[in-house]
């Protein structure tokens, strides 16, 4: 289980349901930035994920290495939150 | 997951967009055993888009995503059960078919393919460098990120006139750029036209998108071709909606497709593979509109229910 999920998102973005849906059906706990509410945010998005996209989920794992999942990607998701 | 694994299901269907999501309604609603498998977002392009005005029974529209959940909250009342995962090969066994998917193999006596359509892209240059940093396909995905920026919009179909639309809420300005003419819908156009008058849009018909240029990672421009004349019209992201293609890439081998990868049926809704079935977008002829779709699931799921009573004798 990962020590943090750190999930941006936006209130439209039906991709970051996704995700959010993913994480709780695997009991995994995550923390939500949402871009509309926090607009001044988007450039941390930015700079970790190098895309003008949501969602972006920062994994951060019990050695406190980070890994950054750009869109909904269960290929990358499953493993990362495993 | 091991429990489900080992069962025969009465059906599995791949996809659970609008067409899959009404067809486990009806089959649920029949104590027909059903379990959807869907690899991206529950609803389909449905839920990826900002508004839906031309579904039945909103008079004043729908959030795309208000809809898909609906549709799966309805599925789900009944009894269907929709995993997260991506379906890679259909095995046929006879009387029953064994869907092979990225969480294990599930077994069923009949299979229904709705796994509906995706953005196309235009294939110009730039395209592909700077998809995500520039280059989308979901407004309502990245919208957000072009606040007070100036944005370009590709197409001339409902789609791009109602992104659009959605769009200005966060840009500055928007060039639309049509290839030939506006195809979307009177009321829609209608509706553009308010922003055209304020100054926020401005059209550009006949004019087919060249290029897409960036600099340092960031899109700067797009290269057009209005009415014959060279043009650069700068911006600072471009959003692509010029139609759309089959999400048939697993069965290409398996069952008849038509030349452009869309899923042959009968009128019985039925693939040339006995027992899997196709509805929504994926089939050939489909019109590509969510109420026709949610209508093929319904006649798929009545189809499907006739082939299984055929199947027990």
């Amino acid at each position: 289980m990962p020590k943090q999920v750190t999930i941006f998102t936006t209130n439209t973005c039906g991709y970051c349901q996704m995700v959010k849906k993913y994480l709780g059906a695997k009991g995994v706990g995550y923390n939500e930035v949402n871009l509309d509410k926090e607009p001044g945010r988007q450039d941390e998005a930015l700079k970790l994920s190098g895309a003008l996209t949501v969602p972006v989920t920062v994994v951060t794992k019990s050695d406190d290495s980070q890994e950054v999942i750009v869109g909904y990607n269960l290929a990358r998701l499953a493993p990362a939150i495993a | 997951m091991d429990q489900a694994q080992n069962k025969v299901y009465d059906l599995l269907i791949v996809g659970a967009g609008p067409a899959a999501l009404t067809a486990a309604i009806y089959t649920t609603r029949e104590d027909i055993s059903t379990v959807l498998f869907e690899r991206g977002v529950i609803g389909g392009l449905a839920a990826v888009t900002d508004k839906i005005d031309n579904y039945p029974g909103f008079p004043d529209g729908v959030e795309g995503l208000t809809l898909a959940d609906d549709l799966r909250k309805q599925a789900e009342r009944f009894g269907a059960v929709i995993e997260l995962g991506e379906v890679t090969n259909i095995v046929d066994h006879g009387k029953t078919k064994t869907i092979i998917t990225t969480d294990g193999d599930y077994t069923a006596k009949a299979v229904l393919i709705a796994t509906g359509s995706d953005y196309k892209k235009i294939g110009v240059p730039g395209e592909q460098t700077y998809y995500a940093r520039g280059v989308h396909y979901c407004a309502t995905c990245d919208g957000a990120f072009y606040r007070d920026k100036r944005l370009a919009v590709v197409g001339g179909g409902n789609s791009a006139v109602q992104e659009t639309i959605f769009l200005t809420r966060y840009a500055t300005h928007i060039d639309l750029l049509v290839r030939s003419k506006l195809r979307a819908s009177d009321v829609l156009i209608k509706e553009l036209d308010e922003y055209v008058k304020n100054g926020k849009v401005t059209v550009h018909l006949n004019t087919p998108t060249e290029e897409i240029v960036g600099v340092d990672n960031s899109v700067v421009e797009v290269k057009v071709n209005e009415d014959g004349k060279a043009g650069i019209i700068k911006i600072d992201g471009v959003f692509i909606f010029v139609g759309l293609l089959p999400n048939s890439q697993f069965v290409t081998k398996l069952v008849d497709i038509d030349d452009i990868g869309f899923v042959k049926t009968d009128e019985n809704l039925h693939t040339s593979m006995k027992g899997v079935f196709a509805a929504g977008d994926i089939r050939s002829g489909a019109t590509m509109q969510i109420a026709s779709a949610a209508g093929e699931g319904a006649t798929a799921a009545l189809k499907i229910r006739e082939f299984l009573e055929g199947h027990e004798s």
